[in-house]
């Protein structure tokens, strides 16, 4: 897998644009079920990033059971069952933003004002749960 | 490994030193041997013997002093003295190692000459005796070794690339103006290296035996130097 | 994590004269990460790294390094045989060779990694045989990286590295940090070069005329501070925007910008209910948190 650089001056620590990027790949299929991730080392000296940033990503992902550490042999994908209805969450999630940005565009904003918008929401901390 | 590093920065002029003063003694004696056998006697040439020893002894200084130039002090201005400071070694084994060194450079460029003129000596049929050779080496030597110390301290204390032999050389003029008068000759080390002491004009030997508690005090008043300057240098702020 | 901080400072001082260096800096460094030093010129950094190392005596306060105390002489010579220094002006000795010079370094650590220099020679492009007085700056300054990279220290302490490095230099440079900071070895790096911190380091400590003023890890940074741009229909007092997680703001007319360490939510429900016409919140980067901590704060330690 091609690792793109991340973003060092963003809203988002490393670590979580890391986590992303792996699940998407997992996701659009460019890692496997059973496909190997570089080592903690080897990923953090190609990115050119802290190895902290690495590991705190494979131990999040290994968390949310997108990833399998085996001690000594290194980071494997197991598209588990509990990965599998996440990524299906992130899906379904996908088609409702598609629906949402083609709205606006029929209400005539530009694609980057209606990026500006989405930014500005996201960098919000999540809104207490009103009701 | 620091004997390593004291040898590979003063390689160059202690070769030069060396080569330097062998070949200038050498050739100085030979001159004069041919010169004895034409117009004058045995004693003109223990007198020979002798100004090449005060030959030798200006040299010696000259490259002692040169020698020395160095230390923590030095590297201080030349931008070298973070990368030896950081090394996992104390100051006083720095500074000591710098001294069991040089001294031993001093030493072999105290001897090596000599004996390269005495062998001129025996070489050209013009035999001395090896006493006298003895004891013109120990008072170069013993009185060296005072300048040696000077030398080392004044390196600890004097800032600048070039400006502690520079210092140096002004103590040394110092004492040989200074100290050069009748009371206060037995205290300069210049007199005591070249022997005018013990020089006898008549037999043009130098007389007596070896002055062992002179020498003594030397050795204590070079070791003194030294222990100050390793003082110094640790105290130092880099 | 393990326990014990690479690097621990306790109110620590430097004065010259009048001249106060170092200002009562109390700094944890831990150990298994990469730590940013960033300051301006003059704000101490090398006097610091100096202390740390036992070239420099402090004038109060107290400091440790890997454990070790680093006002007594023996326990420092200890600390430097653990630690990897380069220095600020990287001078080696002009009279060795780059092969004598490795010679020479290597002989004075037990985790020198003899495998490692012939890649690093490669690596760098250094030739063995040529004299260091005539090296290029860039060179020599790979060469007294080299040194430390050779090595497997616990702590890697590094001023200025990337100083004299072309661009690939500075690559590789960051690659080899990295390399060190996934073997186990902590470090420390001060540096001007903002983005370089920002790629590589977990925290960042600022100083500033001798003081600790910021001390953050980069994800809190990305995480929380933000860059609050509102304008107002009038003109508004700054007052009413002093909350919680606000470090600075800077009014322009009916322009406000609120430079703010979290509680980004409280701060825009602020701006809301004065009616704000624009709200605009934007991630702030390592060089907006150093020009914004240093200007705002250096002003108030004058």
């Amino acid at each position: 897998m091609i690792f793109p650089k991340l973003a060092s001056t963003s809203g988002a620590p490393l670590y979580l644009q890391l986590m992303q990027r792996i699940r998407h790949a997992a996701e659009s299929g460019a890692l496997q079920d059973g496909d190997q991730l570089p080592s903690i080392r080897a990923l953090a000296e190609e990115l050119v990033v802290s190895p902290n940033t690495v590991a705190k990503a494979y131990s999040e992902l290994e968390h949310e059971g997108l990833l399998d550490l085996r001690q000594g042999s290194g980071a494997f994908v197991t598209l588990s069952r509990r990965a599998r209805s996440f990524m299906d969450h992130v899906d379904r999630a996908r088609e409702r933003v598609s629906e949402l940005v083609d709205a606006l565009r029929a209400e005539g904003l530009r694609d980057d004002e209606i990026r500006r918008v989405f930014e500005a929401e996201l960098l919000r901390a999540a809104p207490a749960r009103k009701r | 490994m620091l004997w390593y590093k004291a040898w590979l920065e003063t390689r160059a002029r202690f070769l030069v030193s060396l080569g330097g003063m062998v070949a200038l003694s050498s050739y100085y004696i030979y001159n004069e041997a041919q010169g004895v056998g034409k117009y004058a006697g045995l004693d003109w040439y223990y007198t020979a013997l002798h100004t090449g020893h005060g030959l030798i002894a200006v040299m010696w200084v000259a490259a002692v002093m040169f020698l020395i130039m160095g230390g923590l002090l030095r590297e201080k201005v030349v931008g070298t003295s973070s990368f030896t400071l950081s090394l996992p070694v104390s100051r006083a084994r720095l500074t000591g190692v710098r001294i069991l060194f040089g001294l031993s450079q001093a030493l072999a460029l105290a001897v090596i000459p000599w004996g390269a003129m005495f062998l001129v000596s025996i070489v050209t049929g013009k035999a001395t005796s090896i006493h006298q050779a003895i004891f013109h080496v120990v008072l170069l030597a013993a009185g060296g070794l005072v300048f040696f110390g000077v030398a080392l301290l004044v390196s600890s204390l004097v800032e600048g690339e070039y400006t502690a032999p520079a210092v140096s050389f002004g103590i040394l003029f110092a004492d040989v103006i200074a100290l050069g008068d009748r009371p206060l000759r037995a205290f300069s080390a210049w007199n005591f290296m070249v022997g005018s002491e013990y020089f006898n004009r008549r037999t043009e030997l130098l007389t007596g035996s070896i002055p062992w508690i002179h020498v003594t005090v030397n050795i204590v008043l070079a070791t003194l130097l030294s222990a100050i300057a390793i003082r110094v240098t640790d105290r130092r702020e880099f | 994590m393990s326990d014990c901080p690479a690097i621990e400072t306790i109110g620590l001082s430097k004065s010259y004269g009048r001249m106060e260096a170092v200002r009562d800096l109390t700094l944890f460094v831990g150990s298994n990460c990469l730590t940013g030093f960033l300051g301006r010129n003059g704000a101490g950094k090398s006097t610091t790294i100096k202390m740390l190392l036992g070239m420099v005596r402090p004038t109060a306060g107290y400091g440790k390094v890997l454990g070790r105390r680093i006002d007594d002489p023996a326990e420092s010579v200890e600390i430097r045989r653990q630690v990897a220094y380069v220095s600020e002006d990287k001078r080696l000795y002009g009279y060795m060779t780059v092969e004598q010079t490795i010679r020479f370094t290597s002989s004075f650590y037990a985790d020198w990694r003899t495998d490692r220099v012939a890649a690093l020679l490669r690596k760098f492009e250094l030739p063995l045989d040529r004299k260091v007085k005539s090296l290029s700056k860039g060179m020599r300054t790979k060469l007294a990286l080299l040194l430390a990279l050779a090595r497997r220290p616990k702590l890697l302490i590094l001023d200025e590295p990337s100083e004299g490095l072309d661009p690939i230099g500075v690559e590789q440079l960051l690659e080899c940090l990295v390399a060190q900071s996934s073997e186990g070895t902590s470090v420390f790096f001060s540096s001007h070069q903002i983005e370089e911190v920002e790629r590589i380091a977990d925290r960042v400590c600022i100083v500033e005329r001798g003081r600790l003023l910021v001390d953050l890890s980069m994800d809190e940074i990305r995480q929380s501070y933000r860059q609050i741009d509102l304008v107002f229909p009038f003109e508004p007092r700054e007052l009413e925007f002093n909350l919680m997680g606000v470090e600075s703001v800077r009014t322009e007319g009916c322009q406000l910008r609120v430079f703010s360490s979290g509680n980004t939510d409280g701060i825009v429900e602020r701006a809301r209910a004065y009616h704000a016409s624009s709200i605009e919140v934007a991630p702030v980067g390592l060089r907006e948190v150093f020009l914004g901590t240093v200007r705002e704060k250096s002003d108030a330690l004058v």
